[in-house]
């Protein structure tokens, strides 16, 4: 598998996901979630697998997008969630309800997003 | 493994002394076949005690038979092999070649060097990984039926990645020579068969200058591109029994093979393409074979100020060229002409695929877009193995070695360009310098996400190594967090800097491939250090043991995420497309319960180790030590607990 390739494939889609989850679902209200449920989930349904334990991204067969503090709109969320766009797995009802996805994006939703790196001296070596 | 045990037929090894000999071993193998002649069942044999007959036959003299020799096949095998400039051997030692063993360590006086390895795949992985950073192949020793049934995957991933090993195995060719029990089922009419399929030339010398010819066909076949693992099996009587005629060997010239360079017309033509195109985007693999390569890629972008896609077979093209566009692959799509060299998946390279119930793919480049190739890979395929990758239609396919065809293709390229065409290539030099700056600060601020949590994340880990070893001149050789923060945010800039990975994707090659390659950087002075995962590191810990051995240095850092990540990451997949059990995929999937104590293994190897290192703040302290130990010239292991990716 060329990781390079797979990188760019995953990362082309979510930017076409996010622009376009935003322009329909920017006008909706994401449901009270609960963060710590969501996080419990996070961990246990496997979404920490791609996506890192602080939603800093990661990668499956391609990039796996950063989550932490994301902006993506719950609708466009949960649209990725149940019907990705790209190698991301489609996880149905049957395996998480409306309200575990609502938890779930809560839990994201708290975690600190990035920085800037001019705080961190060793990253700019 | 099963070593062969002792022989009561003590005439073997004496055979060819003459015929004379024979009938003196003859009487003394007499008593030996009479006590086997009973039909006694073959495990009762071995458990029972020896009788008086062959208790005599084991313990008196052999009356007229010759006991001692002066010269040995395997000393003119070791001629051979050092002729070719051979500095190491890796083994795992075995009866099948007690011969070359015994003749390298004493007539030999231990050159080529060997290099003592607890298991065969260590030993092929070795050799892969300093090929990668010598330019030159070393030598593999094993037992020819079991050692290399061992050795096989490693010589895999060495074939996958194109990469020259000369593998050695010991076998018994005349069945009349070889003893009851283990010499039997460690002996083959075609040893080499098991590895056919997956080197690029074998053979069995039936006679010392047979073996000759054969090792120095086998080192240039070995060498010319496409590179690839060959294999010699030497018999033992060859190895172990006196020479015969010393005065009608003699060893072959080598004299490497030129590389083929691409046709001048075709090579024009490419030139011409790229010259006239508005977004030509060189992609590259497995190109720079020696420190000219990297050199020779730079030069061509820069003349024509094109983005380059490094897919980081080999140190093609340092990482913080402005041209360097290897994250942002959307450059395929705009591009009109691509210059595909040296690659291994080109299909997969130029090709969106989604891993779906349904799997389609679509190619990443317009319709009109033009290919152009050039390389030798296609140069020498096999038919079993599919790692030729899918079909690619292209518009020209040069077959010439990339390397050593890239000067004419720039000097064709500068002879084309006029000073309005240099004015438009500074200008989409520019712009590509912009684009990679821009990723650069997007990594580093993607990198802060997470920064202090534990499990550690692979940005923070990566971070704090390079800090340490930045200054040093290093040469990293293993990656098991992908080709990511490394190449996103390190200066890789040096010919050893990279290179590669396992080929074939075959689990165990990092530990000891990095070892391979530190053996190789260790007389260069270099300091060498490689990322591997904990699923790696339990297919090969002995390796460890070899570098304590041979103090061999090596920073081996082990990103331990406690599992075979992907595979966890397949089965979560897998769970949530049939609709269940998305919770419980860690089963047979993660490396936990108990928690594997890497820094213990490593000590327990004769390596300094650190670890695990859970809290992100004790990573830097840890390195500082775990770097000493190395440069006091020795391996150390840094236990990371890690996030995932």
């Amino acid at each position: 598998m060329n990781t390079f390739k797979r990188i760019a494939v995953t990362a082309f889609a979510v930017a076409a996901l996010g622009v376009g989850a935003a322009s329909l679902a920017a006008a909706q209200d994401a449901p009270q979630g609960n963060a710590t449920n969501g996080k419990r989930i996070f961990l246990a349904d496997g979404c920490f697998t791609c996506h890192g334990r602080s939603g800093q991204g990661g990668a499956y067969n391609g990039p796996a997008p950063i989550l932490a503090h994301t902006a993506l709109p719950f609708d466009g969320f949960k649209g990725q969630l149940r019907n990705p766009a790209d190698d991301m797995p489609a996880f149905s009802e049957a395996v998480l309800s409306d309200k575990d996805v609502a938890d779930i994006y809560a839990f994201v939703q708290s975690l600190p997003g990035p920085s800037s790196p001019k705080d961190i001296a060793i990253l700019n070596n | 493994m099963p070593k062969r045990r002792q022989s009561p037929d003590a005439s073997r090894r004496n055979f060819l002394k003459g015929a004379g000999l024979v009938g003196a071993a003859a009487a003394v193998t007499a008593p030996v076949a009479a006590t086997a002649m009973p039909a006694v069942p073959a495990e009762k044999l071995k458990a029972a005690l020896p009788g008086p007959r062959q208790v005599a036959a084991e313990t008196m003299p052999p009356g007229n038979d010759p006991v001692n020799q002066s010269t040995s096949g395997g000393d003119f095998m070791t001629d051979v092999l050092n002729s070719l400039g051979i500095e190491y051997m890796a083994i795992n030692c075995a009866s099948s070649y007690r011969g070359l063993h015994e003749a390298i360590v004493n007539h030999g006086n231990n050159k080529p060097e060997i290099i003592t390895c607890v298991h065969e795949d260590i030993a092929v992985h070795m050799a892969q990984g300093y090929a990668k950073i010598e330019g030159k192949p070393m030598a593999m020793a094993c037992h020819g039926v079991v050692g290399l049934q061992h050795a096989t995957m490693a010589m895999y991933n060495a074939w996958c990645d194109r990469v020259p090993v000369l593998v050695v195995g010991g076998n018994i060719m005349e069945a009349d020579k070889r003893a009851p029990g283990a010499e039997w089922v460690h002996a083959g009419v075609d040893i080499g068969q098991i590895v056919r399929e997956f080197t690029k030339w074998d053979d069995q010398p039936a006679s010392l200058q047979h073996f000759a010819e054969s090792a120095v066909r086998a080192y240039k076949i070995a060498t010319t591109p496409p590179m690839g693992p060959v294999f010699l099996s030497l018999d033992a009587e060859l190895q172990e029994n006196p020479i015969p005629d010393a005065e009608s060997l003699r060893i072959p010239k080598f004299v490497p093979v030129t590389p083929p360079q691409g046709d001048p017309a075709a090579i024009a033509q490419a030139a011409k393409m790229l010259v006239e195109a508005q977004n030509p985007v060189i992609v590259c693999d497995r190109m720079a074979r020696t420190p000219a390569g990297m050199a020779n890629l730079v030069e061509l972008a820069e003349t024509l100020q094109c983005a380059v896609i490094d897919n980081a077979g080999r140190m093609n093209f340092p990482s913080r060229h402005p041209l360097n566009q290897s994250f942002r692959r959307a450059m395929i799509g705009q591009a009109d002409v691509i210059l595909a060299i040296e690659m291994n998946d080109l299909w997969g390279t130029l090709t969106h695929f989604s891993d779906r119930i349904v799997r389609k793919s679509r190619p990443a480049y317009k319709s009109d877009t033009k290919i152009v190739t050039l390389g030798v890979r296609d140069l020498y395929l096999k038919s079993n193995y599919q790692d030729f990758g899918r079909w690619q239609d292209v518009d020209l396919d040069i077959a010439g070695d990339g390397e050593a065809s890239l000067p004419a293709l720039t000097e064709a390229a500068k002879r084309l360009i006029d000073d309005g065409r240099k004015a438009a290539y500074a200008e989409r030099g520019k712009k590509l310098a912009a684009a990679h700056l821009a990723m650069v600060e997007r990594s580093k601020t993607d990198a802060t996400i997470g920064w202090d949590a534990s499990p550690i994340t692979t940005a923070r880990m990566c971070a704090e190594v390079y800090n340490q070893i930045k200054d040093e001149d290093w040469s990293v050789v293993g990656t098991a967090i992908r080709l990511s923060w490394m190449h996103r945010l390190w200066d890789f800039k040096k010919p050893y800097q990279w290179n590669g990975v396992s080929g074939g994707s075959g689990v165990g090659y990092n530990l000891p491939a990095s070892l391979g390659a530190a053996l190789a950087n260790k007389k260069h002075g270099r300091f060498t250090l490689a990322f591997g995962g904990d699923g790696d590191f339990m297919f090969n810990p002995g390796a460890l043991w070899t570098a304590a051995h041979h103090k061999i240095p090596i920073l081996y850092i082990v990103h331990n995420n406690r599992a075979y990540h992907q595979e966890y990451m397949y089965l979560v997949a897998m769970a949530a497309r049939h609709g269940r059990g998305v919770d419980k995929m860690d089963i047979g999937t993660t490396i936990k319960d108990p928690n594997i104590d890497y820094a213990t293994v490593a000590r327990g190897m004769g390596a300094h180790g650190e670890g695990p290192i859970t809290d992100p703040k004790d990573l830097a302290p840890a390195l500082t030590r775990a770097i000493a130990a190395v440069k006091a010239g020795g391996p150390a292991v840094v236990d990371v607990v890690t996030d995932p990716r």
